[in-house]
C-alpha cells in the first residue's frame, strides 16, 4: 500500500488507521487561589498513525494543555491519554521520561536546541540520552531531507531561525517516534520560512509515514494538515478534514473568534 | 533607584545569602583574630602589672651582646644605702625547678615553665602574698603557689624533694603563696626559696639577677633614679616602673603580635578568595538581569544610575555581611581557642573584647571587599545598551578577551620575574627572598586569574575527556563547564589560591622531613638525642656523663661573641664528644677538649683568612678578651648552625649563663639498647621534662612535629577552600537558574532526572579539577621556590609528597561533586513545563 493510497483512503474514510496517540475524557483543572480554570473539559480525540493533525482554537482554549498532557509533560486531573497502546496514567516519572525519549518527538515555538551542541549532536540527542546510536541509514535520510548536510558541525547560534526549526524537526524525526508534537512551530517565523518548515513536516508525513500533531492558530499553517481539530473553552467543538486556509478561516468566523 | 535596589535585593534572597556567606566567613576570621589578640593582650597586660607590682625601680644587668652578666650580690646593699631608697632586695630566679610530689613523681607541666625564685621579703616589692603558713626564711625551706600546691597535693609541714641545677635536695614546705590578685600563673609552677638557698641551688652563689627597689614615700623619683644610676657599675642599668612595665608588655606583645599576624594572614587569604566569588556572583546576577537593566536604560535611566544602583546593592550586602561577620567572629573566637587547645596549645583565658577598632576594621574590610568585587560587574551593567531589552540573547555576548589575556600575561610575567629575582637575584637574607617570593606569588595569582579564561577551555576539555565516554550527560557537562570560560576561571580561581597554598605547605613540609632523614643518616652518629625544647638540667647531663652506658655525652648551648668588630653567634659543646657524635664536615684540624681552642666555619675562615693553628682574639659578654687558637675548620651548618664552635668548659665565666638547650649521647661499645632504656628510665624519673629518643624515634617525632604544623596551617587554609567550594555551589546554582529553559528542553526530549543531576555534578567536578590542577601546579612551583629560598641548613632536599597530592586532587573532585549537590537537585527537580515556557 503506497503512502498516497493511505492518504486517499483517509480522505474518504476518516478513522481507519491504527491510533498513534489518543485522549479519553481528558479533563484538566488549574486552581489558582480561589479561582478554578477548566483548561480541558472532557476531551476525547484520536490521532491516527501517519497523519498530520492541526489543533486549532483561540488563545486560552487549551491547545497547549492538551498537547502537554498527551505528550506526558503534564498530568490530567481526570480521564486518560495514551501513546500507542500505552496508557500514560500507569507510568511513573522515570517511565514517562523514557517514553518521551523513545516514542515522542517535540518541536517548540522557540528554543528547541541545546546551544552547546552542534546541529548533528542536537539531532542525535534523544538517542544519545538513551545511550544508543540512531539507525545510520535513517539518519542519513532525515539529514538529507532537512537539507542541512553542510551545517552538521555548526552551533545553533550560527543558524537562522528557520534553519533552527528544521533541525528541531529533524531531531524529532531522527528518533522515529510514534508521534511528534509541535507547539506553534512556525509562530516565530516569517510566512515564507514558516511555509518551508510546514512543507517539510508535510513531507515527513507523506514520505516517511510520520505522525504529527501540531498546535497552531494560523489557518495557513493548518491547511498543511490532513485534519484540523477545533478547541474552545477546553472542549473539542469541531473538526474538518483536508482543511484549506479558506475553510479554516470560515470555521473560525462561524465560531465567532 | 534606592527603592529598586532594595526590591532587587529582596527578590534575590538566596543568591544574596550565598554571596554574603563568603564575605561573612572572611570578616568573621578577621574579627576573631582581632578579638583573640585583644583578649590576650589584655590578660597579659594585667599580668604584666601584677609582675611589676609595687617595684619603683629595678636594677638589671646589661650587655652589648650575648647574655647579660649577673650582678654582684653586694649591689643590693649599695643601692639600699642611696638617699630616698626605702628598701632594695636582691632577686634570682631560674626555670626548670621541679618539686617532687609525695608519691615520688616530680611535678611536670606541658608547656608552661616551672620557675624557682628567691623570696622577696617586702610586700610591695614581692608579687606574692602568703595565703597559708609563712614565708621561707632560711635554710631548706620553700613555699609554692596555691594552684600548684592544690593540684599536686602539697601540704605545709611536709618535706619534699626538689630537682634543681645543683641536684636533688630535700626541702620543707612552709608556705602557700598567691601570685597577684588571683594567682594567674597561666599554668606555670612557681616556688620560692630564701635568697641564699636559691643562689646555691641555682648555682648563682654571690650573684643576683636583679635588685628590686622601693623608694621612700614622697621621694623625688627622678633624683633617686639618677643617684642610683651614678653608683651602678658599667654592666648594670636602672629601669623605672614605667619602663619596666613597657618592657614586659612589649615582650608579651611581640609574641601575641606574631600570633595575631599569622591569624590575620589566613584571614587575608580567605578574603582574597572571597573576592573572586563575590565578583562572580554579581556578574552572573547582573547578566541575568540584563533585560531588566536594559529596560531601565530604555525608559531613561542613565548608565551612572544603573552603576550606582549596583554599587548600592554591594554596599548593603557588604554592611549586612560585616554585621554578621562580627557576630560570627565572636563565635569563631571560641572555635579558634578550641582548635588551639586541640592542637595542644592552650590559650590563657581572657575577656571577650570587641574594640571599636575591630568593628571599624570589620566594616571597612567587609564593605570594601564587596564593593571592590562589585566594581567590575557594575561598570559592565552601566554599559548595557537599551537595545538589549529587545534582544533575546541566551549566552552572554562574546567579548574580546585579548586585552584581558594580555594584561593577565603581563602580570603573570612580572610575578614570575619578581619570584625569580627573589630566588636567583642578589638578595641577602632569607626574609628578603621569601618576601620577594610571596609578592611574586600574589602577582602570579592575579595574572593567572586574568589569563586563565584563555586556558579554561582547553584544560576543561582535557580534564573532561574521560567524562565524554560516560554519555551525553558527561559531554554536556564538559561543554557547560567550557561555555563561559571567564566564569569557570574565576570560580576555579578561588580554589586555585587555596590549593596552591596548601600544596606549598605540603612541599615544604615533605622537603623538611626528607632533609631531616638525610641529615640523620649522613651527619648524625649519636644514638640518642633530647627532644624537648626546655632548658636541660645540667645535673642530668653530668649524671649521664658519669654513666657507663654512654661513651660520649654532650649538652649544647648558644651565645654571642665579638670577633674583630663583629658580634656573631657561637655554639658550645663537649668538643670531642661532638666530633664523635656528628659529622660536621671537618675540613682541617680536629676537635679536642681544650677551652682555648675554637672551631671555625669554612666560609668564615676564608673571610678572615684563618687556618688551623692561627690565633684569634675573641671578646666574651663578660667583657674579657681572650686569645684563642683555631683548632678545626668545619663545613656543615646542619648541626652547628653558628660560625663558631667552642668547648663547654669555662662557658659560665665567659657568658654568665650556661643553659644547655639540647643534648646527645653515644652508646658505649657492647651496651644494649635495653640497658640504655633502663638508664633513661631511671633518669627520666628524676628529670621528666627531658626526653631522649633514639634516632628512629627522634626522626619520627620531628616528622610528627612537622605534620602537626602542617595540620595547623592546613586547618586554617581549609577555610579558604570551603569558601571556594561555596563559590562553586553558588555559581552553579546561578548557572542552573540561567539555563532553566535548556534543562527543561533536555528533560522534555528525554533526559532523566538522574542524567540531569549527573550533568551538573560533573560540571562542578570539572571546575573543581581545573582549579585544583592549576592550584597544585602553582603550589609545586611555589614549594620549589620556598625550598630553594630557605637556607640549606634548614632544608637541603626538595621532595614532593605525590601520594598526598593525588589524594588532595581526589578530595577536591569529590568536594566539587558535593558542592554541586544543591544545584544538581534543583536541576533535577525542575518543572519541565514551567521551564520550557520560561520566558
Ligand atoms: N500553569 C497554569 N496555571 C493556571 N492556569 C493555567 C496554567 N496553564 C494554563 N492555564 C490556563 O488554562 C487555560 C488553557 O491554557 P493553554 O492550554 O495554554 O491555552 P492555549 O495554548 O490554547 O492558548 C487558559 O485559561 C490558561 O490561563
Ligand atoms: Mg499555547
Amino acid at each position: 500500500m503506497s503512502l498516497l493510497a493511505i492518504e486517499e483512503t483517509n480522505q474518504i474514510q476518516p478513522v481507519t488507521a491504527p491510533v498513534a496517540a489518543s485522549a479519553r475524557n481528558a479533563t484538566k483543572l488549574y486552581r489558582t487561589g480561589e479561582t478554578e480554570v477548566r483548561a480541558l473539559d472532557g476531551v476525547s480525540v484520536d490521532f491516527e498513525q501517519g497523519r498530520f493533525t492541526a489543533i486549532m482554537g483561540p488563545s486560552g482554549s487549551g491547545k497547549s494543555t492538551l498537547m502537554h498532557c498527551i505528550a506526558g509533560l503534564d498530568q490530567l486531573t481526570s480521564g486518560s491519554v495514551s501513546i500507542g497502546d500505552v496508557s500514560l496514567s500507569d507510568l511513573n516519572e522515570k517511565q514517562l521520561t523514557k517514553l518521551r525519549r523513545d516514542h515522542v518527538g517535540f518541536v517548540f515555538q522557540a528554543f528547541n536546541l541545546i546551544p552547546t551542541l552542534t546541529v548533528e549532536e542536537n539531532i542525535k540527542l534523544p538517542a544519545a540520552l538513551a545511550g544508543t546510536t540512531p539507525d545510520a541509514g535513517w539518519l542519513a535520510t532525515v539529514i538529507d531531507t532537512v537539507g542541512l548536510g553542510d551545517r552538521l558541525g555548526h552551533r545553533p547560534d550560527e543558524l537562522s531561525g528557520g534553519q533552527r526549526q528544521r533541525v528541531a524537526v529533524a531531531r524529532a524525526l531522527a528518533a522515529q517516534p510514534k508521534v511528534i508534537f509541535a507547539d506553534e512551530p512556525t509562530g516565530n517565523l516569517d510566512s515564507r520560512t514558516g511555509g518551508e518548515i510546514l512543507a517539510f513536516m508535510r513531507s515527513a508525513v507523506d514520505e516517511m509515514g510520520q505522525t504529527i500533531v501540531m498546535v497552531t492558530h494560523d489557518p495557513i499553517a493548518a491547511s498543511y494538515a490532513d485534519r484540523a481539530v477545533f478547541l474552545a473553552d477546553g472542549r473539542i467543538v469541531d473538526e474538518i478534514h483536508s482543511p484549506t486556509a479558506e475553510s479554516v478561516l470560515n470555521h473560525m468566523k462561524t465560531m465567532g473568534d | 533607584m534606592f527603592k529598586l535596589t532594595l526590591r532587587t535585593l529582596n527578590a534575590n534572597k538566596i543568591r544574596l545569602a550565598l554571596t554574603t556567606f563568603a564575605v561573612v566567613l572572611g570578616v568573621s576570621f578577621v574579627v576573631s583574630s582581632l578579638v583573640l589578640g585583644d583578649g590576650l593582650r589584655n590578660s597579659f597586660g594585667s599580668l604584666s602589672e601584677e609582675i611589676v607590682g609595687g617595684v619603683d625601680l629595678e636594677v638589671e644587668p646589661q650587655s652589648d651582646f650575648g647574655s647579660a652578666q649577673p650582678l654582684d650580690e653586694g649591689l643590693a646593699a649599695t643601692v639600699g644605702s642611696v638617699d630616698g631608697v626605702a628598701n632594695a632586695v636582691g632577686f634570682v630566679s631560674t626555670e626548670g625547678i621541679q618539686p617532687i610530689k609525695a608519691d615520688g613523681t616530680p611535678i611536670s607541666t606541658v608547656g608552661p615553665p616551672m620557675i624557682g625564685m628567691s623570696w622577696v621579703d617586702d610586700s610591695s616589692l614581692s608579687g606574692f602574698t602568703i595565703v597559708d603558713g609563712r614565708a621561707p626564711a632560711s635554710g631548706m625551706e620553700f613555699s609554692i603557689d596555691e594552684d600548684a600546691a592544690a593540684n599536686n597535693d602539697l601540704v605545709i609541714g611536709n618535706t619534699y624533694g626538689v630537682i634543681t641545677p645543683a641536684g636533688r635536695v630535700d626541702m620543707d614546705l612552709v608556705g602557700i603563696t598567691r601570685f597577684g590578685e588571683s594567682n594567674a600563673t597561666l599554668g606555670a609552677v612557681l616556688s620560692q626559696y630564701p635568697l641564699e638557698t636559691a643562689q646555691e641551688l641555682f648555682i648563682r652563689e654571690g650573684q643576683l639577677d636583679s635588685v628590686l627597689v622601693r623608694f621612700d614615700d614622697g621621694a623625688d623619683r627622678i633624683a633617686v633614679q639618677a643617684a642610683i644610676t651614678d653608683i651602678l657599675p658599667e654592666q648594670a642599668v636602672a629601669v623605672d616602673q614605667d619602663a619596666l612595665l613597657a618592657e614586659i608588655k612589649a615582650d608579651f606583645n611581640s609574641g601575641i603580635n606574631i600570633f595575631n599576624n599569622i591569624l590575620l594572614g589566613f584571614a587575608g587569604v580567605a578574603l582574597f578568595v572571597s573576592i573572586f566569588i563575590i565578583a562572580n556572583t554579581f556578574a552572573i546576577v547582573l547578566g541575568q538581569r540584563t533585560k531588566e537593566l536594559a529596560l531601565l536604560r530604555a525608559i531613561g535611566a542613565s548608565p551612572k544610575q544603573v552603576r550606582r544602583s549596583t554599587m548600592l546593592e554591594a554596599l548593603i550586602v557588604g554592611l549586612v555581611a560585616s554585621g554578621l561577620g562580627i557576630l560570627g567572629g565572636l563565635g569563631l573566637n571560641y572555635g579558634l581557642r578550641a582548635m588551639f587547645s586541640a592542637l595542644g596549645a592552650e590559650l590563657p583565658q581572657s575577656d571577650l573584647i570587641l574594640a571599636p577598632r575591630t568593628i571599624i576594621v570589620a566594616l571597612v574590610v567587609g564593605v570594601g571587599v564587596t564593593m571592590l568585587s562589585a566594581f567590575g560587574p557594575a561598570r559592565k551593567a552601566g554599559r548595557i545598551a537599551p537595545i538589549a531589552a529587545m534582544q533575546d540573547s541566551i549566552d552572554a555576548p562574546r567579548q574580546s578577551d585579548r586585552l584581558r589575556n594580555l594584561a593577565g600575561a603581563a602580570v603573570l610575567a612580572s610575578g614570575v620575574a619578581v619570584g625569580s629575582f627573589g630566588l636567583f637575584g642578589s638578595i641577602d637574607g632569607v626574609a628578603g627572598r621569601i618576601t620577594m617570593l610571596a609578592v611574586g606569588a600574589i602577582l602570579t595569582f592575579i595574572g593567572l586569574t586574568f589569563a586563565s579564561p584563555a586556558i579554561a577551555k582547553p584544560m576543561i576539555s582535557t580534564v573532561g575527556l574521560p567524562l565524554r565516554a560516560l554519555g551525553t550527560a558527561g559531554t554536556l557537562s564538559t561543554q557547560n563547564a567550557g561555555r563561559n570560560p571567564r566564569r569557570t576561571a574565576s570560580t576555579a580561581a578561588s580554589l586555585m589560591v587555596g590549593l596552591a597554598l596548601v600544596t606549598t605547605a605540603m612541599v615544604v613540609g615533605e622537603s623538611l622531613k626528607q632533609s631531616i632523614s638525610e641529615t640523620l643518616a649522613s651527619e648524625v652518629k649519636a644514638d640518642y638525642i633530647s627532644s624537648s625544647d626546655e632548658a636541660i638540667n645540667s645535673a642530668l647531663i653530668a649524671e649521664m656523663g658519669q654513666s657507663d652506658t654512654f661513651s660520649a655525652v654532650s649538652g649544647y648551648r648558644y651565645n654571642e661573641i665579638k670577633v674583630g668588630d663583629d658580634v656573631t653567634g657561637v655554639m658550645g659543646g663537649d668538643l670531642e664528644a661532638t666530633g664523635l657524635m656528628f659529622d660536621i664536615g671537618i675540613v682541617d684540624g680536629q676537635l679536642v677538649n681544650d677551652q682555648s681552642q675554637i672551631a671555625v666555619l669554612e666560609s668564615e675562615a676564608a673571610d678572615r683568612a684563618l687556618t688551623v693553628g692561627d690565633e684569634l682574639a675573641v671578646t666574651f659578654p663578660s667583657g674579657n678578651t681572650e686569645t684563642m687558637t683555631v683548632g678545626a675548620i668545619f663545613s656543615s651548618t646542619t648541626i652547628v648552625d653558628e660560625k663558631y664552635l667552642i668547648h663547654n668548659e669555662g662557658w659560665l665565666t665567659r657568658f654568665g649563663d650556661a643553659t644547655d638547650w639540647w643534648a646527645s649521647a653515644l652508646l658505649a661499645d657492647g651496651v644494649s639498647a635495653e640497658t640504655a632504656d633502663a638508664t633513661f628510665a631511671s633518669l627520666t624519673e628524676m628529670y621528666p621534662q627531658v626526653q631522649f629518643e633514639n634516632r628512629a624515634d627522634f626522626n619520627e617525632s620531628l616528622e610528627s612535629q612537622i605534620d602537626g604544623m602542617l595540620v595547623a596551617i592546613n586547618a586554617m587554609l581549609v577555610l579558604a577552600i570551603v569558601i571556594a567550594l561555596i563559590g562553586i555551589a553558588n555559581t552553579l546554582a546561578l548557572s542552573v537558574f540561567e539555563r532553566t529553559r535548556e534543562i527543561g528542553l533536555l528533560r522534555a526530549v528525554g533526559m532523566s532526572r538522574r542524567q540531569s543531576r549527573r550533568m551538573i555534578r560533573w560540571e562542578a567536578a570539572q571546575v573543581a579539577m581545573f582549579g585544583s590542577l592549576l592550584g597544585i601546579g602553582l603550589g609545586l612551583v611555589f614549594g620549589w621556590g620556598a625550598v630553594t629560598a630557605l637556607p640549606d641548613s634548614f632544608v637541603s632536599v626538595l621532595a614532593f609528597p605525590f601520594a598526598n597530592i593525588a589524594l588532595l586532587v581526589a578530595i577536591c573532585a569529590v568536594s566539587g561533586l558535593a558542592a554541586a549537590a544543591f544545584p544538581a537537585r534543583r536541576a533535577s527537580k525542575l518543572n519541565v513545563l514551567e521551564a520550557i515556557s520560561h520566558a
